[in-house]
Order: structure tokens, then sequence, then C-alpha cells
């Protein structure tokens, strides 16, 4: 799908990243300092750019001014209000702090990809095929009806696929914060939309946690 | 001040300068009055002397007086040209003889005192002012009056015109003097105006604006230590911006050293949980978990022995150099095996008074350092011996070497040199503040010295012993 370069100089949070970026389907590749952070840019042109502040060689407020425009997530420890303020001047589309949440990363990477226009408009898997521009779902080539929230569930789903999802987190992204309904209504939804598009063994119950649609990577 | 100043003089001015004026008037006035009274007094003597000759002349004829006595005064009346006298002659209070302004002499007509003396007065009549002289003439003529008046005016007109030009030079004097005070005054003020704005920018921050200095009088000398004031003012606050500054650092790196570690322990737990591993992601999701949770682990160990060594006492104790030197070399056995470093233990005294365990946990900490400074084929001596009669211990290596500027700071809690603060060649940042701990707390110095490219000596310097 989108591919991502993460220039982050601790090991273990750039290989976080990069594994759940790579789980949603998205192509990785690592970098650990500035400079080669730059070097990179300048190779191949990227959909996006996670990028620390604090690098050896070059730090992230040098590194985006070669960026090129490419839209630019800033993930760093510095929370301060001056750091966010600059990290935005300097033309980042999205400023995330230490510690993260997987599910909010992803989030924001889906919001700045969609936002400027490089996500996938298709998502194919098996005989399943979804056209999110015009909100289509196909199964065997045949258009199969969903309710606006089955669709929103399926969207969901796709975005944030192989990883699994609460009933309360579904529930929240779906239906949003003041929903007064219960987890059931998910459990309804999933097995609709198990039946609409033969996902039986693809959307997965996850014990004691929730749903995942697992599709090969 | 000013202000008040300026008016206290100004009416203490006034009123001596218009009292002065006053007090000359005065005197004039009575001057000239007395002038006046003089020489009427002396024509008045001078007629009436020369009266009585003439009476006694023509009485010696045997003429009757009385008719006579017309003519006889005539002549007087010319004395003076300018008509400012008169003359006026009575007999038992019956005028006989006026010379001029009859109504006047009449209604001015004073009876002379009995004992034959002369009565003076000045009166005041249609602005004109007179002198009179009135005397009775002596025996045996004692039943007649002389009355002399002399017209005063010209002389009290021009005492008045002096006294208005002396108040009115008084006036515009007083004028410039208001004047001149007021240049003075701000000349003299102006200094201490000066003072005033500065210690107001002074107090709204801008610590760098000093007084001029010019001259050598009082107010230079409070300039200079005004200026003084404002150069230690300045001096503390930059001391307590450096002191926040290095805490706010302090709390920055403290916190970028919990919060990394924490976001990938709870990252990878997240992704054991919702993602769908295979045994190798597994294993090293776990790996990643349990070097971070080590790494929090050896902070917390480092902050809870620095927080301990700033407030416990330490045991001092006999401690043989040699011993130390071999527990060291043990430690540090494991970590030299994969590099090609050297280090040469060299000892010159027998012993030091110490922790054992501090001195041993200090020079590991020293020497890690030297050998991550160090590539290959490094060379580290260590070596302990007298230097102007004080036992000392130094670590020289032959490695990388630091800036000044790193190494101004390299003994802040988790300072690092690389300003990303990469952990790929060191720990948290605690290793040298808590070597500079362990040897404050020996009363012993720990001083660096270093050039880029040819290697580091940290020397810790016995003071006791």
């Amino acid at each position: 799908m989108a591919s991502i370069l993460i220039v982050e100089d601790e090991v273990a949070i750039n290989e976080l990243v990069k594994r759940n970026l790579q789980l949603v389907g998205h192509q990785c590749n690592s970098v650990f300092d500035g400079n080669a952070a730059v070097q990179e840019i300048q190779c191949r042109s990227y959909d996006l750019i996670i990028l620390d502040i604090m690098l050896p060689g070059l730090d992230g407020f040098e590194v985006i001014e070669q960026a090129n425009k490419t839209p630019t997530i800033f993930l760093s420890a510095k929370n301060s209000m001056p750091d966010r303020i600059k990290g935005f001047s300097m033309g980042a589309d999205d400023y995330l702090t230490k510690p993260f949440e997987m599910l909010e990363l992803l989030a924001r990477v889906e919001a700045v990809l969609r936002r400027t226009q490089r996500t996938a408009s298709c998502f194919e898997a098996g005989n399943v095929k979804i056209d999110f521009s015009s909100h289509q779902v196909f199964h065997n080539g045949q258009s199969v009806e969903c309710t606006p929230k089955e669709y929103e569930l399926l969207e969901v789903l796709v975005n944030n696929r192989n990883i699994a999802l609460s009933r309360e987190r579904l529930l929240e992204l779906v239906w949003g914060y003041d929903f007064e309904g219960d987890t059931r209504t998910v459990d309804v939804h999933i097995q609709k939309l198990r039946k609409k598009l033969e996902w039986e063994d693809r959307i997965k119950t996850v014990y004691k946690l929730g749903y995942r649609l697992e599709v090969s990577r | 001040m000013k202000q008040r100043t300026f008016l206290t003089t100004l009416a203490l001015f006034l009123l001596f300068f218009n009292l002065g004026i006053f007090i000359v008037s005065v005197a004039m006035f009575k001057d000239t009055v007395k002038r006046a009274e003089d020489r009427s007094l002396g024509e008045h003597y001078f007629i009436a002397s020369a009266l009585i000759k003439d009476i006694k002349a023509v009485e010696s004829r045997g003429t009757k007086i009385d008719g006579s006595l017309s003519s006889l005064l005539q002549p007087y009346s010319y004395l003076s040209g300018d008509n400012k006298v008169g003359l006026a002659f009575y007999k038992n209070n019956q005028l006989i003889y006026s010379s001029k302004d009859t109504d006047v002499q009449r209604s001015n007509f004073l009876i002379p005192p009995s004992n034959g003396n002369r009565l003076v007065t000045i009166r005041k009549v249609d602005k004109k002012t007179y002198v009179i002289v009135s005397g009775k003439l002596p025996s045996p003529y004692a039943s007649y009056t002389l009355v002399y008046q002399y017209d005063t005016t010209e002389a009290i007109n021009s005492w008045s015109d002096l006294k208005n030009l002396l108040f009115i030079a008084g006036f515009v004097l007083s004028v410039l003097l208001a004047l001149g005070l007021l240049l003075v005054l701000n000349r003299i003020f102006r200094p201490l105006k000066q003072i005033t704005q500065t210690s107001k920018d002074i107090a709204n921050g801008a610590y760098e604006t000093r007084l001029s200095i010019s001259g050598h009088d009082e107010l230079t000398e409070m300039s200079h230590s005004f200026n003084y004031m404002a150069e230690e003012i300045q001096r503390h606050m930059t001391e307590l911006k450096d002191a926040a500054d290095k805490k706010q650092q302090f709390v920055d790196n403290f916190a970028h050293e919990l919060r990394t570690p924490l976001t990938a322990i709870y990252g990878y737990a997240e992704y054991m949980q919702k993602a769908v591993l295979s045994e190798d992601d597994r294993l090293s999701a776990l790996n990643y978990i349990m070097s971070e949770s080590r790494r929090l682990q050896t902070v917390a160990y480092q902050l809870l022995e620095l927080a301990n060594l700033q407030n416990n006492q330490i045991t001092f104790e006999e401690l043989k150099v040699s011993g130390l030197f071999e527990a060291v070399r043990q430690t540090l056995y494991g970590k030299l095996s994969g590099k090609d470093v050297q280090i040469e233990f060299h000892s010159q005294i027998e012993t030091i008074r110490g922790d054992f365990c501090l001195m041993e946990s200090m020079l590991i900490n020293l020497l890690d350092n030297a050998i991550r400074a160090c590539s290959k084929g490094g060379h580290i001596i260590v070596n302990a011996a007298k230097e102007a009669g004080r036992k000392t211990i130094s670590v020289r290596d032959n490695g990388k070497g630091m800036t000044p500027e790193v190494l101004a700071q390299i003994t802040e809690p988790f300072y690092r040199g690389e300003k990303s603060r990469n952990r790929s060649d060191g720990g948290a940042g605690l290793g040298l503040s808590l070597c500079k701990q362990i040897t404050s707390s020996h009363n012993a110095e720990l001083s660096f010295s270093s050039r880029p490219g040819e290697g580091t000596t940290a020397k810790i310097t016995f003071t006791t012993q």
C-alpha cells in the first residue's frame, strides 16, 4: 500500500513502528540517523515519513527541511508546546508524542494518507473488493448491500487489519463515544458482515478481546 | 522633591528679597520725610527770627505792627521761587496773613504747644503732601503764631516712584530667579531622574541597563554603587536562570529516559496481544520488552544510588590500592574480552581511605567510559600516585576525547555528549554523576582534562589524609 520511511534512532521503537505498519499492509523502510534519512528521501519517493526529532547527525527539524513536502508525522519524546508548534510550523502533518498507542499511530497514519490522497482507493482480499472512493463493496464481482454502520465497521477492520480490536474500541471507532448500545451491537454487525462477505474465517474472534480481520501480508 | 526644593527656595527668596525692598523703602521714606522736616524747621526758625527783628524795627519807629504785618511777611513768601512754600500768620488764632491757599491753611491750622515749642506735622491734602511747622513767636509776641508750610509732594512722589521701581525690579528678578532655579534644579536632579529610569528598566527585566558615569561627585559614587548593584542582580539572575535551565534539562532528559523504554515495552506488549505472531516475532518482541525493562531498572537503580549517596554518610576505612585495582580488573575482564583495549594499573601509594564498594564502582564507571571512548588498539593507564602531597588516582585513555563544551557538562545527571541521546555507546548518562557524588562524599575532587582526538584523563584528588 503506502510506502513509509521510519526515521528513529532507538532500534526497539523503530522496529515496533515498522512491524505495526507492516501489519496493516504498508511498505516500510527503517533508517536510524538524520543523514541516512536525507539520503533515503533523495533516492526514493515516500508517501509518508515518520520522523523522530532527537536524532544523531541531523535532527528531525533539519531532516524535514530536506523532505520536499513529503507528508511527515513527528514522533517524539518532546511534548512541550514550543516543540509541537515548531514541528507543525515546519510543515509536519501530525505530531505524536511517546509513549503512544499502536492504534493511535495507525489512525493518524491513515488520516494523513487519506488527507494527502496517497492511500489506495481500493482494497482486495480473496473474492472481496472494497472501493473506498464510492463506498461500494463487491463479493465475487457482485455488489453487496451494506448499511452505513456495516460499511464503517468494515472500513475500520480493513484499516486495522491483522490487529485485534476490542469490542469497546470498535464501538468507539464506529458508533462514537456517546453511543448508548452495548457490545452486543458489535457482535451482531460482525455476524452480518461475516455472512454477507463469506468472511467467517477471515474475521477472527480473539478470545477475551474482540475481533481481528486477518489478511495475508 | 524637585518641586518642593524649587518652591521652598523660591518662597524663601521672595520673602527675604521683598522684605529687603520693604525695609529699604521705609528707610528712604523716613529719610525723605526727615529731610523735609529739617528743612522746614530751619526755614521756620529763620523766618521767625527775621520777622522778630523786623517787628522790633517797626515798633522802634513807633508804628503799630498789626497793620504792617502783611507787608513785613510778603518778602518771605517769595523765599522759594517754586511756590512750594506757603506762610500764614495768626494772632490769637485769627488769621491775619496767608501767602496762598488760604483754605488749606485754615483747615490745617494747628495750635502750637503752649510751652513755646514748635509743632511739625505732615498732612496730605488733595494728593499733595505738606510739611507744616507751626510755632509761636517768642515773647513778647507770643500771641502771634507763624505757620510754615512746605510742599514736599515731589520728594514723596520720587520716593514712591523709586519704591515702585524697586518692587517691579524685584518682580522681574524673581521671575528670572525662578527660571534660573528651575534650570539649576533640573541639572542637579537629572542624574536622579536617570537613576529612576534605569531602576524602572531593570525592574522591567532589562538587567543589562547601566548608568552612564561622568564627573567626580557624590552622585558619581552613587552611580558606581548602583551599577555594581545592577551587575550583581544580573549575575544572580543568570545564575538562577542557569540553575532553572539545568533543572529543566534534567527533567527533560529524565522524561526521555523513561519514555523511550516505556513506549517500547507497552508497544511490544500491545503488539503481542493484538497481532497474529509467528514464534520468531513473539520471541523478538519479548526480547525487546526484557531489554527495555532492564534499562528502566538500571536507571532506577542508579538514581536510587545517587539519592542514597547524597543522603548517607559513608564509612571510611583503610583500603589497599592493589586490592582495589585487582577487584576492578576482575570485573572488567568480561567487558574487555571482545575489545582490543589494554589496561595498565600502576600504584605508587599503599593505601587510601574510603569505602571499598563505592571506590570500586567509581573506578569501573570511569574505566567503562574510557573503554567506550577507545577504538581498536586503545590504551588505558590507571595510576595511583602522590601529587603535591595529595593522593590521586587518574584514569588516562587515548580515545576520541571531548570538546570543552561537552567536558563542562559531563557530570550533569542524564547528560550525553550525543544530543540524540542514542544509547548505542552509553548508558542513561548517570555514571559520571555518580562518580562525582562518590568523590564529593569522599571529600575528594573529580577533574577531567581532554582534547578531541587525543584522549581524556579523569583524576580524583583526595583532599583528606
